[in-house]
């Protein structure tokens, strides 16, 4: 058999096997497709904190682990919430438009080219809550409906 | 060439087995230290600590079948065996284990060292150390790392491995196959500044490195000394992009045998040697790439030059890819293409009016060095797939690539059998399952 009749007789299955992984591809991916959100999460500083208000790309600079240079050389320190919380999730499609999945996909550059490492993790948004407000240095996110006089929404 | 008639499960089993003995050692190591670390941290109401050690690791499971008997996909030069002829099926191309220990000494001093068990030159997958170096992070805008680093040729060659971190099934082998020197032993720093609402990363590497490649008969080594490459990577929201130069002084010893015997052959033969041997030879290569990507879609395009002054030739890789992401999955198509600058084919030496028997030596040592010359690859692909994320940490992907080699070349495919015509078109199925852990 000649190249092109093998690669011919080849590529008519390849094809019904594309438009068959197509179409279930798409039905499956509408199936899953954006879960309802019905959280609103907000970035806290602490109330003692001296930033009063930040960008979005700001806020992702410093959750991204660029460096974000902010007036008067303050360089916050993130907090994540744990992986798979609603918060989380909600926090990164608002502010990148990333999915958990993407989300692990760009730590995963960062970590095994030896770039850095992800934010620390706390267990809660009370936890969340409890150590911005302690400690001046520290952004986190948490639901909007959990904020109090302790820490200051700043985007 | 010898191959080892290695099956899907087979090839699997080894790489388990020695990332089974490195991870061993890796965990040992973590726990040993981590202890400490553990019990170091205090009340729940202090910061989380980050423990000094950490141990992550990625892999991927994957089967490739190719359309084409006659000649083996390896997916890079430097592997041995692939799909196609000997086994229509192969999960040696792309399947890989790996673990990673990251050591944060101090909020400076930081270490890594990455083991990856992949199919070696040789055709075994005994680990080998991938990354291994120190970094001192003098401000946070800088550090400078020393030990083995992967070499920032093109925008993903540091994450090449980690297939999880891509939306394809393998980078395209058009533009990274170009560079087959990934690894430097060296010197790396890196800069960043802001500009504008954005950041802009200047990386330089100093260093050299050896590559092994299988051979009909054994094996043979890249030696790049002098290595040199310069990277400079704008982001800014979702759009980066960047621009790499590098230059080294390459030898290949596997070919010096043959431009000796060209050499025998007085002016003529002297001239086509030096022109085509690679012997502490100037190569460099330039590479351009941007990408963007909001999160529902992306799309991304790199070209790299390459140019070996020898018998390598004078090429040029390049890709455009793009594609929606709708909830857990990834719709991709890519076209890719390589082209060669230099030329394919070489009058060589004159055979007319040459004694019998060295006419005959000279006919051969033509043919040998146009054999060469026809094998660079020439081809373009157009892919398609899908990357479904359907659990935590772990992906499945299915890609179609369809491709055509360019007149009289064999494109990237490798172990070229005597039913092999150059030129073809060939179809790749591709499945596989990546996953990271920590």
């Amino acid at each position: 058999m000649s190249n092109a009749a093998n690669a011919a007789g080849v590529a008519r299955p390849i094809k019904g096997l594309a438009r068959r992984a197509a179409i279930t591809g798409l039905g499956l991916a509408l199936a899953f497709a954006d879960r309802t959100s019905i959280a609103d999460v907000v970035a806290v500083v602490s109330s003692k904190s001296a930033i009063t208000a930040l960008s979005k790309s700001q806020i992702e600079d410093i959750f991204f682990g660029r460096v974000a240079h902010l007036p008067g050389g303050l360089q916050p320190v993130p907090l994540d919430q744990a992986e798979g919380s609603l918060a989380r999730d909600e926090f990164y499609t608002k502010v990148a438009g990333k999915s958990p999945a993407q989300m692990k996909a760009y730590w995963s550059r960062i970590i095994f080219t030896g770039r850095g490492q992800p934010p620390k993790e706390v267990t809660s948004d009370t936890d969340l809550r409890k150590r911005v407000a302690k400690d001046p240095t520290a952004i986190g996110y948490i639901d909007a409906s959990l904020v109090n006089e302790s820490v200051r929404v700043v985007f | 060439m010898t191959r080892t008639d290695n099956s899907t499960c087979n090839a699997w089993r080894r790489c388990l087995e020695h990332l089974r003995h490195a991870l061993g050692v890796c965990i040992l190591g973590v726990a040993l230290w981590q202890a400490p670390a553990e019990n170091a941290k205090g009340a729940v109401d202090d910061p989380p600590d980050r423990p000094m050690f950490s141990l992550d690791g990625f892999g991927t499971l994957g089967v490739v079948h190719s359309s084409e008997d006659n000649a083996e996909f390896t997916g890079s030069g430097l592997m041995p065996t692939g799909a196609g002829y000997g086994h229509s099926w192969s999960a040696a191309v792309g399947s890989l284990i790996a673990a990673q220990v990251t050591a944060n000494v101090t909020s400076k001093l930081s270490a890594v060292l990455q083991v990856v068990s992949e199919q070696n030159y040789d055709d075994t997958y005994t680990p080998h150390l991938e990354w291994a170096n120190v970094k001192y992070q003098f401000t946070p805008d800088f550090d400078v790392r020393v030990g083995r680093t992967a070499l920032p040729i093109f925008m993903l060659t540091d994450t090449r491995l980690i297939s999880y971190a891509s939306p394809w099934v393998r980078l395209p082998v058009e533009l990274y196959d170009l560079v087959p020197v990934t690894s430097n032993d060296g010197v790396d720093a890196s800069y960043r500044m802001p500009v504008g609402a954005g950041t802009n990363t200047v990386q330089f590497t100093a260093g050299g490195s050896d590559t092994r490649f299988p051979e009909a008969d054994g094996s043979g080594t890249i030696h790049a000394r002098g290595l040199r490459t310069l990277a400079d990577t704008l982001e800014e929201g979702f759009a980066t992009v960047r621009v790499t130069y590098g230059r080294a002084h390459v030898t290949i010893a596997e070919f010096d045998p043959l431009f000796d015997e060209f050499r025998q052959f007085g002016p003529q033969g002297a001239a086509i040697a030096d022109r085509y041997e690679v012997d502490s030879r100037v190569v460099n290569f330039l590479g351009v790439g941007a990408s963007y990507d909001p999160g529902k879609w992306f799309v991304m395009s790199e070209l790299g030059h390459f140019n070996s002054h020898s018998l390598p030739g004078d090429d040029t890789g390049w890709y455009v890819s793009g594609g929606p992401r709708l909830g857990r999955f990834t719709l991709f198509a890519t076209y890719a293409a390589r082209k060669v600058e230099s030329n394919r084919s070489d009058p060589g030496l004159t055979v007319t009016g040459l004694p019998p028997s060295l006419a005959i030596a000279a006919t051969e040592f033509n043919a040998v060095l146009n054999t060469e010359l026809a094998s660079i690859a020439v081809e373009r692909t157009i892919s398609t797939g899908v990357r479904w994320d359907f659990a935590k940490d772990i992906d499945f992907k299915f890609q179609i690539d369809h491709t055509r080699n360019g007149a009289g070349s064999p494109g990237t495919l490798e172990d070229l059998q005597p039913g092999f015509k150059p030129g073809g078109t060939v179809n790749l199925l591709n499945a596989s399952l990546d996953f990271v852990f920590d």
